[in-house]
């Protein structure tokens, strides 16, 4: 685009759209995005099969909003804003990532409207902003906050739990797999460290076969001929070389002039893994995990000292070991003081299906638990960990925060109202940007009753007229297909989800919309990259 | 309140009605795809089940019966086809047998969806009503179950002959049957009566005469030459037998070494070296009265040369190299021995001890056998025999769907009865249980009900008979109480199944209804596919 006599602004192939077309593409991209990931919305949102074009041409069947827009491609650049705030809900609350994409979609569409209306996008963008803090004003003033009853806090968990799981693969098994993440959650303690929480797959048997253990599970063998079981151990974590009873000096080469000195050198090299062997055990343990392989003969030498080898655990074995049982990961074996061992008091060798794996139970780490995943197959098995995952995600941060609101529509609903009452008393465009904003919030019960084939007016009508009444608790109950009472049917969520969903999707939009110029830079072409 | 399910696609249809249509169109077509590799397989289930020949990419050729490998082959591409695939693997790791049954089952539910669908039902009605008729189709099936003892040899091998007769093997079935359920026997622990590693069988398959000659070895078998190059012995009784990981050749450090020779007489000196280096190896273990070496196979230099070799076999050692790191566990437990990575090590507590180790020869190879182990460990060899590789092969499979067999009975007790009588019956309790419920539901579960009935409808067939007089007639027998009438494929009528000794494990049948309903939701369940990077 050549303008006012500037021959070139940019380099070649670099592309500028303006203003109206600008903004057009940045909605119908964001909106296109938004619609993909609608139809996963609520209990009864439609799975996608994401299917990579790499090699193996491998299939993940999701209903992760997050994990679908994670792994699209994608070149519109409003519609990576979308992704990256899916991405931020999916770090900080876990939960949520499809609501929070659908709002701000639904947000850009009826901004797209007001701009077809001749409203700036300026008056819009302060619209949009009253109705935000008001929404939240009007979600703070129906938070429950159960904090200080034990018992009835336990319950709200139980009930975020469930009324996360219940849009997920999980949803058949919700009670058990709730009652699951809340005794894993309540055993961290306040502190939202999931890293103490491992997760472990087995292929086999049914999700309702999944249990949570106290203590860490490590999916290796113990080495031939030790022993398999072994009360208050003392844990060394290393990850040295122990694969090839291997001595290398670098570069180094000997010239010797007969066969038995060659044996000496031999004899020599085994002896350094021998002393290896030797300062190992004189750190007074009984159990020792490498990240690397160990080979036959350092292995036989453990178990010679009747000491329990496990070799090549994984990089992220060993460091959730070393976190769990208090201890350090070693390289160097020189001075033993300054070597922090783990603890724990009893490893044994389990069997879950049909697999041997080594668990280690009365760790130091007190609040540090497992959760044994079953499932018919690997799909079912990553979508459930996925799942799980978010639910603890959200179950932790409640713990901290712990404000709970109803589910199933109630807190859009709440805050269409009085996202409505505000617009009726501002005076000015600003009020129909007010209004656009209760439309987009009421999109979500809308998407919510399309998504399990209700009639999404009819509902959406009635729970509007519910609403009207002061401290109505109803809400979508997707599975009679009615209004119903949220809090009878104990669907909850947590206050801090929604504020996240609320506040990023109107940041987006707002961002979104104030772009009037998209500058496409030249592709970097490969000869650049050598 | 499911008559608003049914009104409600319709209204939110006419919003967005282009928007419904492409989804539609793509659960359609998952549904297809899933249905056409259904059908790839239906024709190999049951006793009179047709064989496919697959041939690979690398043009090896495969003629299976076997529903899991069949699959497995196919590579296909589309995700929904996928699905199906490790659907059958899923099933081939929970039961190990059944693996064309799921299949036949996933595609009979996807036809009665693809109708459901087009009446306008919402595929999460049909999902949860499909998950509600797997719930109860389970129930039925365990209170229809027989349970069943360890002791009952007799009702092992007749399960474990159920599985074999439908494959190529079939007519060695009354050998092989009783096999697998002696060697899952022999290696159950009887502290942990629940569970059997099948690792501890092992399966050694040799070329040469006839599936008769498949045995039972009551120790270890080798698919390997004794090395005997320097004429060692190739029998030894009353043998010591060390497994080692260190090995006998002359030194090789890891540091970079050449010898340097300057002149004639330092050649000699240097071969006299090494002749006297293996020498006092091969003394030290002599000295443990170890006569029966097995050595681990080395990557960085070679496990015995041809001077070692020469000097066990005047040491009179038996000696078998190339012993897989992988198999040292196995052998180490069965020998009731410990592995030996040090000559220095080389102690006569680490050996084990066995009667009789033999070379024998066996069509065009050989084998070594170790028998009689003193203090065997719960571990147990087959060796199975075939004319040719595609027998010797699909000989395996069958075996090893026999195994899983009479594992499934360890895991769960129960036996029902075979030859199609559990499904017609479940197709029966479950069209009477419709009549109970509601609305949308009740449509749902009948259809999923006679879905059900594909499975003795396929095998009758199979088997050449009229499908639709053998499926009636059955249904007559079922309606009037015979819960064990099923299909004898081999009488081609009707007769009580469990007289006839057609008995399959619980776990088989219940695993199949439970894999392939949720399979099928998973499908109905996918609004749209996704190319990602």
């Amino acid at each position: 685009m050549i303008t006012c006599g500037v021959e070139k602004l940019f380099k070649d192939e670099a592309t500028e759209e303006k203003g109206e077309r600008a903004r057009m593409a940045s909605f119908v991209g964001a909106m296109a995005i938004a619609d993909l990931v609608k139809t996963t919305l609520g209990p009864k949102g439609m799975d996608k099969i994401l299917q990579s074009t790499g090699r193996g041409h491998s299939v993940t069947v999701t209903n992760d909003g997050a994990t679908i827009l994670k792994s699209l491609h994608i070149d519109n650049p409003a519609a990576k804003v979308l992704i990256d705030i899916s991405k931020v809900q999916d770090d900080e609350v876990g939960d949520g990532t499809t609501s929070v994409v659908v709002l701000a979609g639904e947000l850009l569409r009826e901004a797209e409207k007001l701009v077809g209306s001749k409203i700036h996008p300026m008056t819009i963008i302060s619209g949009y902003r009253m109705a935000a803090d008001c929404a939240r004003r009007a979600l703070l003033d129906r938070v429950k906050d159960n904090k200080d009853d034990a018992e009835k806090f336990r319950s709200d968990l139980m009930r975020i739990a469930m009324t996360t799981l219940s849009s997920k693969i999980l949803s058949q098994d919700k009670e058990h797999f709730a009652k699951l993440a809340v005794d894993a959650v309540m055993r961290l303690k306040g502190s939202t460290n999931l890293e103490s929480i491992q997760i472990i797959k087995k292929a086999g048997g049914s999700l309702k076969d999944s249990f949570l253990d106290e203590g860490f599970i490590l999916d290796k063998k113990i080495g031939l001929g030790q022993p398999k079981r072994i009360e208050n151990a003392n844990i060394l974590v290393a990850n040295t070389a122990m694969d090839t009873d291997k001595v290398k000096i670098y570069g180094a080469r000997v010239r010797v002039d007969s066969m038995a000195k060659v044996a000496q050198i031999e004899g020599a090299e085994k002896e350094k893994m021998r002393e290896k062997v030797q300062k190992i055990i004189g750190h007074g343990i009984n159990c020792f995990v490498n990240r690397q392989l160990i080979y036959n003969f350092p292995e036989e030498l453990f178990a010679d000292a009747g000491i329990l080898a496990i070799e090549h655990a994984d990089f992220d074995g060993i460091e959730r070991l070393a976190l769990v049982t208090g201890g350090e990961i070693a390289s160097t074996f020189d001075n033993p003081e300054s070597v922090k061992l783990g603890h724990c008091k009893l490893i044994e060798e389990i069997m879950i299906g049909e697999d041997k794996l080594i668990h280690f139970s009365g760790v130091e780490m007190g609040q540090a638990c497992t959760i044994v995943l079953r499932g018919a197959s690997f799909h079912v098995l990553d979508e459930a960990e996925r799942s799980l995952h978010d639910a603890l995600c959200v179950l932790s941060q409640t713990v901290n925060d712990s404000r709970v609101l109803l589910g199933g529509g109630w807190p859009e609903m709440v805050m269409a109202k009085a996202v409505d009452e505000l617009a009726r008393k501002t005076p000015g465009k600003k009020s129909h940007a007010i209004e656009a904003f209760s439309r987009a919030l009421i999109a979500i019960p809308t998407t919510i009753a399309d998504n399990a084939g209700l009639d999404s007016a009819e509902l959406v009508a009635q729970l509007r007229a519910e609403h009207h009444k002061e401290h109505s608790n109803a809400g979508i109950d997707v599975i009679i297909g009615s209004v119903g009472d949220m809090s009878e049917l104990g669907i909850s969520e947590a206050f801090k989800v929604k504020q996240a969903v609320l506040l990023s999707a109107t940041e987006a939009a707002e961002m979104i919309l104030r772009v009037d110029e998209i500058i496409t830079c030249a592709p970097r072409r490969r000869e650049d990259r050598m | 309140m499911a008559a608003m399910a049914v009104q409600a696609p319709r209204s939110s249809k006419t919003e967005s009605y282009v928007d419904n249509k492409r989804k539609d169109d793509i659960r359609m077509a998952n549904i297809k795809a899933a249905r056409s590799v259904a059908d790839a397989v239906r024709t190999s289930l049951g006793p009179k089940g047709m064989d496919k020949m697959i041939s690979t990419a690398s043009g090896e050729v495969i003629i299976t019966n076997d529903g899991a490998t069949i699959l497995n082959k196919m590579e296909v591409l589309q995700p929904a086809a996928k699905m199906l695939v490790e659907l059958s693997k899923s099933q081939d790791v929970v039961a190990g047998d059944g693996t064309t049954t799921v299949v036949v089952i996933t595609g009979a539910f996807l036809k009665q969806c693809q109708t459901l669908l087009h009446a306008g039902i919402h595929p999460t009605v049909a999902s949860d009503s499909l998950h509600k008729t797997s719930m109860k189709a389970v129930e039925i099936l365990t209170a229809m179950a027989v349970p069943v003892e360890l002791s009952d040899r007799e009702s092992l091998v007749k399960s474990a002959s159920t599985s074999l007769n439908s494959k190529v093997v079939s007519q060695y079935s009354s050998l092989l049957a009783p096999l697998a359920v002696d060697s899952v026997l022999s290696v159950l622990d009887p502290a942990k009566p629940d569970l059997v590693d099948l690792r501890d069988v092992k399966i050694v398959k040799k070329l040469g005469g006839t599936v008769d000659d498949t045995e039972l070895v009551k120790g270890l078998v080798f698919d390997k030459k004794v090395s005997h190059a320097a004429g060692g012995p190739t029998r030894v009784e009353n043998a010591k037998i060390a497994v080692i990981q260190f090995q006998i050749s002359p030194p090789k450090t890891d540091i970079e070494q050449s010898i340097v020779v300057s002149d004639y007489t330092q050649m000699d000196r240097i071969l006299k070296e090494e002749r006297n280096y293996i020498l006092s190896m091969i003394k030290k273990i002599k000295a443990t009265g170890c006569n029966v070496l097995l050595i681990q196979k080395s990557i960085l230099r070679d496990a015995v040369t041809d001077l070692s070799l020469h000097y066990l076999a005047k040491a009179k050692i038996l000696v078998i190299k190339d012993v897989e790191r992988d198999d040292i566990e196995f052998i180490t437990k069965t020998l009731n021995c410990l592995p030996i990575a040090n000559i220095e090590h080389f102690r006569a507590e680490k050996l084990g001890y066995a009667n009789v180790v033999e070379e024998v020869s066996l069509g065009d190879g050989k084998i070594v056998k170790i028998t009689g182990i003193k203090d065997m460990g719960r571990t147990t060899t087959v060796l199975v025999r075939g004319s040719n590789q595609l027998v010797l092969d699909e000989a395996e499979r069958s075996l090893h769907d026999a195994l899983c067999v009479v594992r499934c009975l360890v895991n769960k007790r129960f036996l029902i009865a075979g030859g199609g009588a559990p499904e017609i019956e479940l197709s029966r309790q479950l069209g009477a249980w419709s009549k109970v419920l509601h609305g949308m539901e009740s449509f749902c579960v009948k259809s999923f009900a006679e879905a059900l009935e594909v499975v003795p409808y396929t095998l009758a067939e199979n088997a050449g008979l009229n499908p639709i007089t053998i499926v009636t007639e059955l249904r007559n027998r079922h309606a009037q109480g015979e819960i064990n009438a099923g299909i004898n494929v081999r009488k081609g009528q009707i007769t009580n199944i469990l007289e006839e000794n057609v008995v399959q494990p619980l776990l088989v049948s219940t695993s199949a209804i439970t894999l392939a309903a949720e399979c099928v939701r998973m499908i109905l369940k996918i609004d749209d596919i996704v190319t990602v990077r």
